[in-house]
């Protein structure tokens, strides 16, 4: 299939104005809207056999839907328990009193959140106004068919005891009790009348016609299977409910959600034409604003109940609404939220653009780095120590570092670089060996500062040319420098945040640490192992195969127990590596040999064109691995690689078993043995299981657009 | 000679030079010679350790097996304690982060002890699987976490154990209502089916004394003691079994209005006692922990209690309490290299045994009367020799 292309050529060479040739995303050809009859008919029950299918399957969806609000809803949950330790879960023991550093950490991202996607997504993009009403709709739809499948609420005692009957007087009389008892029969034969009318319809070769008596007279039989689905519960189990009027009127504020969402989508879809219907499209952030609003919104108004644990009471006051302490930051959040994207775009319109793209995605890699070490860890720095050799240290190394690499990037300088970055790495790996035999005292970031100088002295010449490209290479030198003397002074600092626990942090903030500095390292690692193995150097290539092959082989959760429980044991007695700091070496060095995969397919899809043609232009075998070769491979593997980052933030539950309290832990044995929530154990694992099922889905959806904007297996 | 050689002369001169100053750096930096070897760990942002790494070589002084390890947490100010975190009543995590428990409360009074600070704790908490790792790589001082005392982990897994601060055993629970009794034994559950928690003792225990009564019954196993609890309400198990401890602390909790469930035999198949854990050869240490533990023994057998302790201490009702609370000249507490007040510390902020035990097992349904955790004066197995 052709797809009208614009000019995503000139886009991807970012020669001029890389977003000059923006427009609406390529449109299918127009098919007007159906009307609901016709599409059921079309869909639904186009023969006999998709009708028995829908019909069949529909059953199946109210069984599970129904099974799982009975137990979601049902009298039996403590949910109690998950509320109260609610920031439990997600930081575990990080103290009270500095909890505003979490907030600091949420608003960092959700500003830099807001940035990326006002400067990066497209103009005209988002979802069309067709989809956004049906989905209204849909919703509110769902959220009513909830309402009615779920079974009455238990009468309850004083005591808040749910009232038991005896079975067996139940059954007798109503006629709920019948339906009850005889259930199965009922909708055994509604399901044989379905089949009937199903080979009656084919006979009359009313489904070739496509008229309505077929939709009809199934879904009549739909709902009455529903029905008694509904009404079977009444007596069924020994538990006295409410009656249905009354369960009903219960869930008033479900019905009013249910009515404004379906309503807002109804008077969408009457409200606009056929066609601005189809073709105006609402930013896609802006549903995402609207959804948060309305969450945001409801922690002011509606009694969500404030539960929590404050210097050793618990609080349970079900009437009142979420606690201060929550609604108003996440409200000043959802703000933030809003604000940076309506900057990013006017920065957008004013084409700075551009610009601030590189700059804004090292700020997304260096942000987890500082927001870590600086925010959540509070480090307590040494001034005397900062100014007496760190500081004239970095200031050294920026300095030294720069006048080299100023020199090295001389366009005349020829074989004679090459000949001074190989001594400096000679040098750096001498430095190294003195450390190990212990010949000469020095610090530690001394030693790896000059690795750096030495390998970024071996890639100068890449980057040399004019005077302006070669400020470059030196302004970036000293940045790397600034950052990095910074980051290892922190890093080295005493933390002066105060938890029970040798942790710092833990549940949810665990897993998303862990989930965000295995990537930071295995995917540079992936990269490396990938271009190893597909290297001409047999040295490499074995190497890297049977690093692939081994991590590949081993089962991840070995790996977690070697490096958490066993890899200490084989330190120095001066040196100890921390739980999680293993984990992660660990879950890195297993993505990588999987990323490293990924990555190999993407670089044999490169065609060997791409590499003679940049042979013939002259380029040197870095610069058409950096600019040529990987570019394209990385955008080819997006999917396995989107893939793969999604397995391993679900991987990061393994932490749960080599002993780190992490979302799954405290969920699964942490809660269930408070003695206030006793045993509570379901109600947590759901809870769980939702969080991390919103954000993989998530990150799914943004890695589809992502393949859409790139043009992954169109072009 | 070419440009370009010349270049190249030049260039190594210049680095020739470099090296130099690079050498005298090293030099300069000699006063900082102890921050090099942790730094090989911390002073990589690039290897990402989300973790707290030591910041200097000072502070991480070998604290495994050399050093003494007395010495070593009094300069930390801290004591780490590895406790279960999610045991009922013994250390529970609250929703705060903070423990509270049994366990706990004995953590702490170690810490009252060393420091005069019941919170200068620590407290980290391990699975059954990681524990003696924990201590064997210094990880935590002590273990206050449930362990039971046997021969094999005294021995090959090489820990000392301290005094036992609570005598469990394995028991069986059933309903009154299956024709069970506080006074059934073993012999009395033939043919039900009995559930436990797989991979623990209880499962081999429960199996032996199976055999040793002669009888059959078909043993049930779990991957943890709710899902086992779980299904005991649901009917599907008619007896379960585990420690004692564990079992009244179901029963108070979980059982269902109108159901009477009843523990026995009233003799445990399995004696379980639970105490303080530490790694071998480190007898200092081990002394302030175990006298920490008959600390809280005495004083409850003399009535000191965290109430008071202060008018006790002022005018003590005997030598041994004076020299106990540090009020009288031959008191032993400095020659364990604590302060002379130290184990008053441990009663004014932790409490006696008794202030422990109630506080956390009563209201889990654990009372001392008539079992082996009551005093020996009353018929229990809690004793402490005499603090002279």
């Amino acid at each position: 299939m052709t797809v009208p292309m614009g000019d995503p050529a000139a886009t991807a060479a970012g020669s001029v104005e890389p977003w000059a040739g923006e427009r609406e995303p390529a449109q299918k050809p127009d098919e007007p809207s159906l009307s609901a009859g016709e599409w059921l008919t079309k869909n639904l029950f186009s023969s006999p056999v998709n009708a028995l299918l829908t019909v069949v399957f529909s059953l199946f969806v109210f069984l599970v839907v129904r099974g799982l609000l009975n137990f979601m809803f049902s009298e039996e949950r403590t949910w109690r328990a998950v509320k109260t330790n609610m920031r439990f879960l997600f930081t575990h023991a990080y103290p009270q009193e500095q909890y505003t550093r979490i907030w600091v950490c949420v608003g960092a991202i959700a500003v830099l959140s807001g940035l990326s996607v006002g400067l990066l997504a497209r103009v005209g993009g988002g979802i069309s106004m067709k989809k956004l009403s049906m989905n209204l709709m849909g919703t509110g739809a769902v959220i009513a068919l909830g309402i009615v499948l779920r079974e009455p609420s238990a009468i309850v005692d004083d005591e808040g005891l749910a009232l038991h009957r005896d079975v067996s007087e139940a059954v007798g009389g109503s006629f709920a009790g019948w339906l009850d008892s005889n259930a199965f029969t009922v909708l055994a034969v509604l399901v044989l009348a379905n089949v009937a009318l199903a080979v009656w319809f084919h006979r009359q070769d009313t489904y070739l016609r496509g008229g309505p008596e077929p939709r009809i007279a199934h879904g009549a039989l739909v709902l009455a299977s529903f029905g008694v689905l509904m009404v079977q519960q009444y007596a069924s189990g020994e538990v006295v409910r409410e009656s249905f009027a009354d369960a009903m009127l219960d869930r008033a504020w479900w019905w009013l959600a249910a009515a404004a969402l379906a309503g807002a989508g109804a008077a969408l879809w009457i409200g606009l034409g056929d066609a601005r219907r189809r073709h105006t499209f609402v930013p896609a952030m802006y549903v995402f604003f609207a959804v948060a609003g309305v969450m945001v919104l409801s922690s002011w108004v509606y009694p969500w109940g404030h539960y929590g644990f404050l210097e050793g009471e618990f609080i349970a006051e079900p009437g009142s609404t979420v606690a201060m302490t929550t609604k108003l930051p996440w409200t000043v959040m959802l703000l933030l939220l809003v604000a940076t994207y309506h900057l990013g775009r006017v920065l957008r319109a004013a084409r700075a653009g551009p610009k601030l793209r590189v700059p804004l995605n090292l700020l997304w890699v260096l942000t987890p780095f500082v927001l870590y070490w600086a925010v959540l860890r509070d480090p307590d720095l040494d001034w005397d120590h900062v100014l007496s050799t760190d500081l004239p240290m970095a200031l050294f190394f920026a300095a030294f570092g720069g006048l080299v690499m100023w020199f090295l990037a001389h366009p005349r300088i020829g074989e004679a670089g090459r000949v001074i970055a190989a001594v400096l790495v000679a040098v750096a790996a001498l430095n190294w060996v003195a450390a190990y035999l212990g010949w000469y005292p020095m610090l530690q970031k001394a030693r790896i500062s000059f690795l750096l100088l030495a390998v970024v002295a071996l890639l100068a010449h890449n980057f040399a040319g004019d005077r302006s490209q070669r400020m470059k290479l030196v302004a970036a030198w000293v940045a790397t420098m600034a950052v990095f003397h910074w980051l290892v002074t922190l890093v080295n600092s005493p933390s002066t945040v105060d938890t029970p626990t040798d942790a710092l942090i833990g549940g949810f903030g665990i897993t998303l640490i862990v989930a965000v500095f295995t990537l930071l390292l295995a995917f540079p690692m992936g990269v490396l192992l990938a271009l190893a193995r597909t290297s001409k150097l047999p040295i490499f290539r074995v190497l890297s195969t049977a690093y692939i092959e081994v991590f590949r082989g081993v089962p991840l959760i070995t790996v977690l127990f070697f490096f958490t429980l066993i890899f200490n044991l084989f330190l120095p007695q001066s040196m100890t590596l921390v739980d999680i700091a293993g984990a992660t070496i660990g879950f890195a060095l297993f993505s990588a040999a999987y990323l490293a995969e990924n990555i190999r397919g993407g670089l044999q899809a490169v065609r060997r064109g791409q590499y003679e043609a940049s042979d013939a232009v002259g380029l040197t075998t870095v610069q058409r691995t950096l600019f040529i070769v990987l570019p394209q491979a990385l955008r080819v593997s997006i999917p396995p690689l989107v893939g793969q980052v999604i397995a391993t933030f679900k991987e990061t539950s393994l932490l749960a078993i080599v002993g780190i309290f992490d979302f799954l832990r405290i969920a699964d044995k942490v809660i269930s043995a408070q003695s206030e929530f006793l045993g509570v154990k379901r109600e947590g694992l759901l809870f769980v299981s939702f969080i991390y099922w919103l954000f993989a889905y998530n990150m799914s959806k943004h890695s589809q657009r992502l393949e859409k904007r790139l043009g992954v297996g169109e072009r | 000679m070419t440009k370009n050689n010349l270049l190249l002369w030049r260039v190594l001169a210049v680095l020739c030079a470099v090296t130099l100053i690079a050498a005298a750096c090293g030099d300069d930096d000699d006063a900082d010679v102890t921050t090099a070897p942790t730094e090989t760990a911390a002073a990589e942002p690039d290897a990402a350790e989300p973790a707290e790494t030591p910041t200097t070589v000072g502070d991480v002084v070998d604290d495994t097996q050399d050093g003494d390890l007395l010495d070593t947490v009094l300069d930390r100010g801290e004591l780490n304690c590895g406790v279960s975190g999610s045991a009922v009543a013994f250390s529970e995590t609250q929703p705060d982060g903070s423990q509270t428990g049994f366990d706990a409360d004995y953590c702490r009074a170690v810490a009252a002890a060393l420091f005069g600070d019941a919170d200068a704790v620590v407290f980290t908490p391990l699975t059954a699987a990681e524990r003696f790792t924990a201590v064997q790589t210094g990880e935590v001082d002590v273990l206050i976490r449930n362990t039971t005392w046997t021969q094999s982990r005294d021995t090959e897994v090489g820990m000392d154990f301290g005094p036992t601060t609570y005598y469990d055993g394995q028991q069986l629970m059933a309903r009154e209502s299956a024709g069970f009794s506080g006074a059934s034994q073993v012999a009395d559950i033939a043919g039900a089916v009995v559930c436990t928690n797989a991979g623990t003792t209880t499962e081999q225990n429960i199996a032996d004394a199976a055999d040793a009564a002669g009888i059959s019954m078909q043993l049930t196993t779990f991957e943890d003691f709710d899902q086992v609890t779980e299904n005991f309400i649901n009917g599907a198990c008619d007896v379960i079994t585990t420690d004692g401890s564990a079992l009244v602390g179901r029963k108070a909790n979980q059982q269902p209005a109108g159901e009477n469930w009843v523990i026995f035999p009233a003799t445990p198949i399995s004696k379980e006692p639970l105490g303080p854990t530490y790694g071998q050869n480190q007898s200092r240490f081990a002394d302030v922990v175990n006298w920490t533990v008959y600390a809280t023994i005495i004083a409850d057998e003399k009535g000191i209690n965290s109430g008071n302790v202060d008018d006790m201490a002022a005018s003590p009702p005997d030598a041994e309490a004076a020299r106990l609370l540090g009020a009288a000249d031959d008191e032993q507490q400095s020659n364990m290299g604590l302060a002379p007040d130290a184990f008053r510390q441990v009663i004014a902020q932790v409490g006696n045994y008794d202030e422990i035990y109630s506080r956390h097992l009563n209201p889990v349904g654990l009372t001392r009367e008539g079992s082996a955790n009551a005093g020996w004066l009353d018929g229990g197995l809690i004793y402490a020799p005499p603090a002279r």
